[in-house]
């Protein structure tokens, strides 16, 4: 635990003594006036200060006088007072406070101010984790991502959406370093197990519990044990496993494999899944019930093609430490246009290719050598920010027809240019087609069979 | 009914005192026995206390 710096004024013996036994483990200076406190404030430096208001039985409010002082030296200032009249309190946060506690339910409350105090001061240093663990340069993500971090330290459960290779088993890995929990972090991917493996693998097994079960095995969850439990795929789990999942979390124990003596586990469950647990539970294929349980806290991760300002950071970070790359203008607009179906998984696997290439100038040629799927999977138009930009720069029309573009030379292709097929497609007239293929000069070409 | 200024001084004391008193007895249980010894003496002084200003609000 991280020792904190910790000044208590309070005049009162007995809640000297209540205070000092709560925040037992951390370095604590008592200050029983204001003249002391302040003097301290000066010369020492704090992390937190717990400030009681009346000091002295003629004294009327002095102890804000302190939390001005310790508020300008940064220190995070709590009132623990019986005086909480709806004016006290106003100028208590107005002088600098940044919480106050009527006096009297010490033992959850001090507790909670701690764990707040270290929450903030992990999500203050959050900001290196995106140009680190979790490369985003994209507001919404940042911003989604560091309101997740914010749970890391509760027992909430955390459900991370988003489709395959957006960075879910990196955040969730990065969530659990942030709880503080003491146990490991244990990863299991749901949709790459039968059910029966899927069981033996989640709550063990004993030795000889089925044939091939030559030794005992510990499941993962007793290896979660105070730590983090996380179910990659979640949606694929079986409706059986999942009542059986749901009896663990519920109950805290489990019976591995073939036996008959139950154990115990306290884990935290963050879940991921690529699919929409609303449809998945309207299908019936995950337990409302279970889903409940894993979905305290929902993250939704944006596929890269709609944060294409994370392309340019993630290939840097990506070539950090190897072969350094530069890709040409043309290259990059390509790679901000490209639809990355793969997310960032894909443009790892980009940047592995294109630095076993010979050039360490990457021209728009190499690049479309490897992104061939250029369409695929674009974002809709809509939720496209780009497309937006498009419209406020050229006007409305101009966007639609850029759109009506896109989806008519889309199709084109996917029809291998026969056009009577896109019309029929798109439910387009000839007229409209031709038009659009002439905006975009495209000469059109006799009728492919 | 409505509270004298003094009266107010005196309720926010006894409010003081006995939320130091409950949080204490809440403690009791998990300290050692010079810690208990120390708490219970701490708590008497409380106690006295809170009876001198229930003593002064039955005067006011």
């Amino acid at each position: 635990m991280e020792k904190l710096n910790i000044l208590v004024l309070e005049d009162d013996k007995l809640a000297q003594k209540v205070m000092s036994a709560h925040l037992a483990g951390h370095n604590i200076e008592l200050s029983g006036d204001l003249n002391t406190a302040l003097k301290k404030i000066e010369n020492g430096r704090y992390d937190i200060g717990f400030f009681d208001l009346m000091l002295g039985p003629d004294d009327d409010h002095s102890g804000l006088k302190a939390i001005a002082a310790a508020a300008a030296k940064g220190v995070y200032c709590v009132v623990v007072s019986s005086s909480d009249s709806d004016e006290t309190i106003d100028r208590a946060y107005a002088l600098g406070a940044s919480d106050f506690y009527a006096k009297g339910n010490e033992s959850s409350n001090v507790a909670d101010i701690l764990r707040k105090f270290l929450q903030n001061r992990k999500a203050a240093g959050a900001k290196d984790i995106f140009s680190s663990a979790f490369i985003t340069s994209d507001p919404e993500t940042k911003a989604a991502a560091s309101e997740a971090l914010k749970y890391a330290p509760t027992e909430l459960p955390i459900l991370i959406l988003g489709p395959s290779g957006t960075g879910k088993t990196s955040l969730a890995k990065i969530l659990h370093e942030h709880s503080g929990r003491e146990g490991a972090f244990v990863s299991i991917n749901c949709s790459a197990y039968t059910e029966d493996l899927l069981e033996a693998e989640m709550f063990g097994h004993r030795k000889g519990a089925f044939t091939g079960a030559h030794e005992a095995r510990k499941g993962r969850l007793l290896e979660a044990h105070k730590g983090t439990l996380f179910l990659d795929e979640i949606g694929t789990m079986s409706l059986t496993m999942q009542m059986k999942l749901l009896k663990a979390v519920e109950e805290r124990s489990f019976y591995p494999l073939g036996s008959e003596k139950p154990e115990h586990s306290e884990f935290r469950i963050i879940s991921a899944t690529l699919e929409d647990p609303q449809a998945l539970i309207a299908q019936g294929k995950m337990r409302f019930d279970l889903f409940q349980r894993v979905h305290g806290y929902t993250i939704n991760l944006k596929p890269l093609a709609r944060r294409a300002c994370d392309i340019a950071p993630l290939l840097q970070h990506f070539t950090k430490g190897g072969r350094r790359l530069s890709f040409t203008p043309e290259a990059r607009v390509y790679m901000e246009n490209y639809a990355w179906p793969g997310n960032v998984r894909e443009l790892k696997k980009f940047v592995d290719l294109v630095s076993g290439g010979s050039q360490g100038r990457v021209d728009i040629t190499a690049v479309q050598k490897h992104l061939k799927n250029r369409d695929a999977a674009r974002p809709a138009p809509a939720q496209d920010g780009g497309l937006y930009a498009y419209a406020l720069a050229n006007g409305l029309e101009a966007a639609l027809e850029k759109v009506s573009g896109e989806i008519i030379t889309r199709n084109l292709r996917e029809n291998e240019g026969k056009k009577t097929k896109t019309m029929a497609d798109l439910k387009i007239s000839t007229r409209l087609l031709y038009s659009t293929l002439k905006k975009l000069g495209i000469e059109p070409e006799g009728e492919k069979k | 009914m409505t509270t004298s200024p003094d009266n107010g001084k005196l309720l926010h004391d006894l409010r003081s005192k006995c939320s130091s008193l409950k949080s204490a007895a809440e403690l009791y249980k998990d300290c050692s026995a010079a810690e208990k010894k120390e708490m219970l003496a701490l708590m008497n002084a409380a106690a006295a206390e809170i009876v001198k200003i229930l003593a002064q609000i039955e005067k006011a």
